[in-house]
């Protein structure tokens, strides 16, 4: 079974944030960029199916040059080629262009299965995979945390609120995947020293056939802010009956708690 | 239990202060570049702060178990020694041709710290393992080498170092332990080994033992040990495991701390059936379990550092959120409690940690990227590295460790009350890192081998070439308007430790003097050649921070503008501090140097006098 997994290199979730002078972007000079955590879970189910059943796995990301750090780790892991799509035009690519983009790059790797995490931590959309398997025309199915082959569909169970739902999808199709489905392995020293040697493809967007001019984001970012930082706390004073009614009234009145 | 670690620091030293380009040109080195190496740092840390550090608290409060002649590790040690082994951390060093990654030691001090911060008593088996390991690849003879090697380095079965028994310790010429040839070559063993760190586990099916023992006619003392290879399950032609070779584990220690590690008592030979095979020539075996032990000693230098580094981070983490007092400058009751970080006294403690810390790093990586530097040259300039790399071993395993220590202590003093509970790590810290100043030599060892063996190694070259180098960097720095008051105390540490080492051989009780002071002539080493790294470091980090300063169009001289950056950009903070770091350790560790040289110049025996 040849597998095509997505990834997104992403800021770690521990990196602090601030925003840009602009207003717009975050400043992430000094993050320090991971592969999505999401996707672990997406390169570690390809790996598994090509243990067992054979084939290849695929990585690919859209991103810069330095995506290529992702790339290199899915394929320490033991993923066999990587992609790397990169162009200016592909610099502010919204949900959108970002899956059509990708899809134009499926078409030229035939898969029977494209795998992702269930969303990329950061930009928190929630619709590449989505957008993809529309665009591909073929089932996709989301939030996935149990997979098992039967015949040429998959039954996959997904994490609905308060319980678990079993769909079964024909092959190919688009999976995004939930923690719970698998536990990633680490990378060995020896797949890092292999990964090194492991090519990594690169294209642009005339080599998927993309009219850069289509690829523009379909919203503008208006703001970007930071939470508001947390309030200094409130020492009450006093008898403790009257404590009692000022805290009661304050988490009525001020932190709408009760 | 959480690792909070420090790999700016590691990767600082790797990356941005040792010469790494000189060895990856090497043909030992050229599969490996930086950005590789940074992957590697990388993906080690992520199964430190993974499985490696899950099981760290299991470790110590449940331990590892004796029951009915079994041992078993706490539930958590399998997995993480499964993820360790498949990873290829049990020997990343170590020669590719059996099974390791051939990385290097520069690297691989980096990889240690990692490990042996998130877990110590995890750590000490795959140290074991790659040490005994190393023995055999070097002096076993190719069948052997075949049989044991990659196994081991590949973590499929695990080692030990036996040494220690009953009545011989620190002195190892009273080794009782008998080895009698066979006809077949192979020898039978019989006897008792305590302290046996890994001597028996329940992570590989087969543990292979490094045994010094005494042959039936050998000379009485050291020269009459030679050392063998003991597997606790006798091996088939094919490779599987055969007959087990009775090794008996017969009960486990109960300790301070590492409780994760089972410290074993094992005895060979009760139903004469222990088989052993002779490593080298007869009668060399302390010879050649040196090697091993300077590496281990290296290693548990490392050790040191690494828990120091994670009971600081702790700590610090900890002093950020804990509010407790008022500010210095508002004392006012009704304002608000401050976190305890904004206090002088908790300040000057966490400074001091990551002093140490870093001149621990320092000290450590550069011996290991001296080790890198004898790899790769021949002649004198090996000589001349190799030379660094033996003087330094009973520094990094003395220094690091008696220091390493300290630092705990510093970090559980900086929560107050709750550093003594269990509620928080500080205590297991504190508790782990007093073994490192006791095994593989006590520290008092080591002092003896630096100024009985190392000083005049090479007829003092090593040491005085070091001097000479930091005399250097002392005056080199002397004028600098940050660092110039750090390299003045430098000047000084290296001009008291000068005298002291010319002094005291031209005095009458030159022996006696050097005995009582071994351990204070070490620190006085540790504290210099560390003070020197770390300002070496710290004008690198000063190039650094300017440079970062000037690409933000910040001006320095504006002390608001300057604290602004700083707490903007980490990496701008992290050379601030690294400069700061230096100055501290320069002004309030080297003083040290010149304080403990007034009882070496004056003679003082009082300790020979007293009637205890």
């Amino acid at each position: 079974m040849n597998v095509l997994v997505c990834v997104k290199h992403v800021p770690d979730t521990e990196t602090r944030v601030k925003v840009a002078a602009d207003g717009l972007h975050l400043d992430l000079g000094e993050a320090n960029w991971v592969v999505n955590p999401y996707d672990e879970y997406a390169v570690e189910q390809g790996l598994q199916l090509k243990e067992k059943l054979g084939g290849e796995v695929t990585v690919i990301t859209v991103g810069g040059d330095d995506a290529t750090k992702s790339l290199r780790q899915a394929l320490a892991m033991g993923a066999d080629k990587a992609v790397l799509c990169s162009d200016p035009a592909f610099e502010d690519a919204d949900p959108w262009s970002t899956a059509r983009i990708l899809a134009a790059a499926a078409a030229k790797l035939p898969c029977d299965l494209i795998l992702s995490g269930k969303h990329g931590v950061g930009g928190d959309n929630q619709q590449v995979g989505s957008l993809l398997g529309q665009l591909m025309g073929i089932p996709v199915v989301t939030v996935v945390t149990g997979m098992d082959l039967e015949g040429t569909s998959l039954m996959l169970k997904r994490e609905i609120e308060g319980g678990t739902e079993v769909v079964k999808a024909s092959l190919p199709c688009v999976i995004s995947c939930q923690k719970g489905l698998n536990e990633p392995r680490y990378p060995s020293l020896k797949g890092i020293m292999a990964a090194k040697k492991k090519e990594i493809t690169a294209w642009k967007a005339a080599d998927l056939g993309l009219d850069p001019a289509t690829l523009a984001p379909s919203f503008q970012l208006k703001k970007m802010e930071l939470p508001p930082p947390r309030p200094a706390g409130k020492i009450l004073s006093g008898e403790i009956p009257d404590q009692v009614k000022e805290l009661v009234k304050l988490l009525h009145d001020e932190a709408k708690a009760i | 239990m959480k690792y909070l670690d420090d790999a700016r620091d590691v990767k600082f030293n790797l990356f941005e202060w040792l010469d790494l380009d000189t060895l990856l040109k090497a043909e030992r080195y050229k599969e490996f570049d930086r950005e590789t190496l940074n992957s590697v740092l990388d993906e080690a840390l992520k199964v430190a702060r993974g499985s490696v550090a899950a099981c760290n608290e299991s470790g110590d409060r449940i331990g590892a178990t004796f029951d009915a002649g079994k041992v078993t590790l706490a539930p958590g040690f399998d997995k993480a020694y499964q993820d360790l082994a498949a990873g290829g951390w049990i020997a990343p060093t170590a020669n590719p041709d059996f099974g390791g990654m051939g990385l290097p030691e520069s690297v691989g001090t980096g990889i240690s710290e990692f490990i042996m911060g998130a877990n110590t008593s995890m750590s000490l088996t795959v140290l074991l393992s790659r040490g005994a390991a190393h023995l055999i690849e070097s002096f076993a003879t190719d069948e052997l080498k075949a049989i044991y090697c990659e196994k081991m380095y590949t973590g499929q079965w695990g080692g030990s170092m036996c040494l220690t028994e009953p009545s011989a310790g620190s002195d190892l010429g009273d080794i009782k332990t008998k080895a009698v040839k066979q006809e077949d070559g192979s020898y039978l063993l019989v006897g008792e080994k305590i302290f046996i760190t890994s001597g028996d586990q329940d992570l590989t099916p087969n543990i292979v033992h490094a045994v010094l023992a005494r042959t039936p006619d050998a000379p009485t003392g050291a020269k009459g040990l030679s050392l063998f290879v003991v597997p606790k399950f006798r091996v088939n032609a094919d490779g599987s495991l055969g007959a087990f070779n009775d090794v008996v584990c017969s009960n486990i220690e109960h300790k301070l701390g590492i409780h994760g590690s089972p410290t074993c008592s094992l005895v060979f030979g009760s139903n004469g059936a222990c088989q052993g095979f002779l490593l080298g020539k007869e009668r060399a075996g302390l010879l050649l379990m040196f090697q091993m032990m300077n590496a281990a000693r290296y290693e548990v230098g490392v050790q040191g550092l690494g828990i120091a580094s994670a009971a600081h981070q702790a700590a610090l983490a900890y002093a950020k959120e804990r509010l407790q007092g008022r500010s210095m400058t508002n004392r006012e009751p009704q304002t608000g409690q401050v976190p305890i970080i904004e206090h002088p006294d908790v300040r000057r403690s966490l400074l001091m940690q990551s002093a140490y810390c870093q001149a621990m790093r320092a000290l450590a990586s550069y011996t290991g990227w001296c080790m890198d530097m004898a790899h790769i040259t021949e002649g004198e300039e090996h000589d001349r590295w190799q030379g660094l790399v033996e003087l330094f071993t009973p520094i990094c395993k003395a220094w690091c460790s008696g220091w390493g220590f300290r630092v705990t202590e510093w970090a559980l003093q900086t929560y107050g009350g709750y550093g003594y509970t269990c509620e928080y790590p500080a205590e297991q810290y504190l508790r782990d890192a007093q073994i490192a100043c006791i095994y593989e030599g006590t520290n008092g060892i080591q002092a003896l081998d630096l100024v009985g063996r190392k000083f005049r190694l090479q007829e003092g070259k090593p040491v005085k070439h070091l001097l000479g180098l930091a005399g250097k960097t002392a005056q080199d720095l002397a004028a600098d308007p940050v660092l110039g008051p750090s390299a003045m105390q430098l000047g000084s540490a290296v001009k008291a430790l000068g005298a002291v080492l010319t002094e005291i051989p031209a005095k009458d009780n030159a022996m006696l003097l050097t005995l009582l002071n071994a351990v204070p002539l070490l620190d006085m080493m540790g504290h210099t050649v560390s003070g020197y790294l770390l300002l070496q470091q710290a004008a690198v980090a000063k190039t650094k921070l300017a440079a970062l300063l000037k690409d933000k169009g910040v001006d320095a001289s504006d002390k608001a503008a300057l604290r602004a950056a700083l707490k903007d950009s980490a990496e701008a903070a992290f050379y601030n501090n690294k400069v700061q770091a230096a100055v501290l350790f320069a002004h309030r560790g080297l003083p040290l140097v010149g304080a403990q040289a007034v009882a070496l110049r004056a003679g003082e025996v009082a300790p020979m006098e007293t009637v205890f």
